[in-house]
């Protein structure tokens, strides 16, 4: 009788689908996987280590280096963390809280095209990760010409921010495609009108695409909530859960905007789906911001003390970033530098799904379920 | 936190700045309180890690609800005084899979070991590093000083 033997496949850490230096040891019999095992750490340089030898505006660069694709939430969890150790000592400014708000949003609409982009690439459609970057340039432009920096902002202060939105920016509501990488709300229009539709006609309601992805990766709604999944991976599976909902950080319990959610047994097309909705979302709050930001005006910087000794204690603060649940738990022992810092990432967690996810798949599937869960490696190993 | 209140009298139990609550339990009592969170709904971890206190570690498990109708849900922090060496808990992997990953990487970085974690191995850094635990305090990185980069016009 003949047999077949289980072979043993390094995929990674120099595969071009892994999104960076990730090994995947995959046990395959025939094409079907039958054991899946992710093997991380290869860009691991502690930085939590190197944040306690820092004071607390010196640790907000390292955040950003975390998760490059979404920098800004990620500011916002840790300056967020720090405020509230100060209790009642700083109060953010009302303008700076809008502020904050919508370069976040922007940023999530920035990250979820990348998402999707590298997502279709990985399943074999080159084109759309191009169009993906065609309108990131776009927002990057714009927030250059806030920040100063095209990735890595360090805009976020504690008690603020470091400036304001320079003249112009935020343009007039008429603005059309010209003007869709120098004015947020030429950016917008363009995003609504023109940008969605031709995602959701060239990649959403393409057979191939949906071949490849319906079906697969499928994860229960009680197992996305044991594995902690969180973010699209959890709305995916059709749990009505975002933090910002939830557990209102900043001044999101002052917009209006929906939460998607996938069917109950979600699979990675419905995750996708999620993220594309999502994205409409973020432009529906980034308008309701430009709204606010153009009648009123004021400081964005709130009082604080020159050197930033927190009082003694801890926080656990809990932010809904573009990949799930960024977390971030400070120690503070009233010195200027941070006690511990931890830092907890959503893609770390939510790379234990694969074992979970890929057996029973071919290996092409591996790829569709790693891209839907996107993750970013800087993110992973910290 | 009613229901930890009335199951462990006996817990140390305080609010942080945001209203989460704490408990500090002992080493044996760990899985216990564990196991009522979840049984009262706290089936979300969020993270497992650990703090430095120089003279002792303290171990954090901190528990969540997904509760989609309920808003500003707090997070319940599951604390345990653990000695410097040595220092060994239950695992909560069974509970919660999600666990698997953080309580790796709090073994990796403080040197807590897990007993019952289906795979305890190090997860950040190499299987073979003999290094120590970097998280810890006293951790003195052994490796061999890379050269610095000196500028041209300045070298010899």
């Amino acid at each position: 009788m003949e047999q077949t033997k289980e072979l043993l496949v390094n995929m990674g850490p120099q595969h071009p689908s892994t999104h960076g230096v990730l090994r995947l040891m995959v046990k395959l019999d025939g094409e079907t996987v039958t054991w899946c095992q992710p093997d991380v750490g290869y860009l691991h340089r502690c930085f939590e280590k190197l944040c306690e030898s820092k004071t607390y505006p010196q640790v907000i660069p390292f955040t950003d280096r975390t998760d490059y694709a979404g920098p800004m939430l990620h500011e916002l969890c840790f300056v967020e963390a720090t405020e509230k150790l100060f209790g009642e000592a700083i109060t953010v400014p009302d303008r700076a809280q809008y502020i904050r708000v919508l370069t976040s949003e922007f940023q999530r609409i920035c990250s979820h095209l990348l998402a999707l982009g590298s997502m279709a690439m990985d399943i074999g459609a080159v084109t759309p990760f191009l169009y993906c970057w065609r309108d990131r340039e776009k927002m990057y432009s714009i927030l250059e010409r806030i920040t100063g920096t095209r990735m890595l902002y360090n805009y976020f202060r504690v008690g603020g921010l470091r400036n304001d939105l320079p003249v112009g920016i935020i343009g007039s509501p008429n603005d059309g495609e010209d003007k869709a990488d120098k004015t947020f709300w030429g950016f917008i229009n363009y995003f609504d009108s023109y940008v969605v539709p031709q995602w959701e006609a060239l990649v959403t309601g393409n057979r191939i695409f949906q071949w490849r992805t319906m079906g697969v990766g499928c994860l229960k709604s009680e197992d996305a909530i044991a594995y902690s999944a969180s973010g699209a991976v959890l709305r995916g599976s059709g749990v009505k859960w975002d933090l910002r909902k939830n557990l209102p950080n900043s001044f999101y319990d002052r917009f209006e905007f929906d939460i998607p959610v996938g069917k109950e047994n979600g699979d990675c097309f419905d995750r996708w789906l999620v993220r594309q909705e999502e994205m409409k979302q973020s432009s529906r709050i980034v308008k309701q911001c430009l709204q606010w930001l153009a009648e009123n005006s004021g400081e964005v910087m709130g009082k604080v003390p020159r050197i930033l000794k927190p009082p003694k204690g801890e926080i656990y603060h809990r932010v809904e970033a573009a990949r799930g649940e960024v977390a971030c738990y400070v120690v503070s022992d009233g010195s200027p530098n941070p006690y511990k810092v931890k830092w907890r990432s959503p893609c770390f967690t939510h790379l234990q799904l694969m074992p979970h996810l890929c057996p029973g798949h071919k290996i092409a599937d591996v790829v569709a379920i790693l891209g839907s869960i996107d993750i970013v490696l800087g993110e992973v190993d910290r | 936190m009613e229901f930890l209140k009335e199951k462990f009298p006996e817990a140390q139990f305080a609010t942080l700045v945001n209203g989460d609550t704490e408990i500090l339990t002992t080493g044996a009592e760990y899985l216990n309180v564990v196991k009522a969170c979840h049984a009262a709904g706290y089936t979300f971890c969020s993270v497992v890690s650990a703090i430095d206190w120089k003279e002792r570690l303290t171990l954090v498990a901190s528990l969540c609800r997904i509760n989609p109708a309920e808003i500003n849900a707090r997070t319940i922090h599951v604390k345990v005084d653990l000695p410097r060496t040595g220092a060994h808990v239950q695992s909560i992997v069974e509970l919660y899979p999600g666990a698997n990953f953080h309580e790796r990487e709090t073994y990796d970085m403080y040197g807590i070991r897990f007993d019952g974690h289906p795979n305890h191995r190090r997860i950040l850094l190499p299987d073979n590093w003999q290094g120590g635990h970097p998280l810890l305090k006293d951790f003195i990185d052994k490796r061999p000083k890379r050269p610095r980069l000196v500028r041209y016009r300045n070298a010899e």
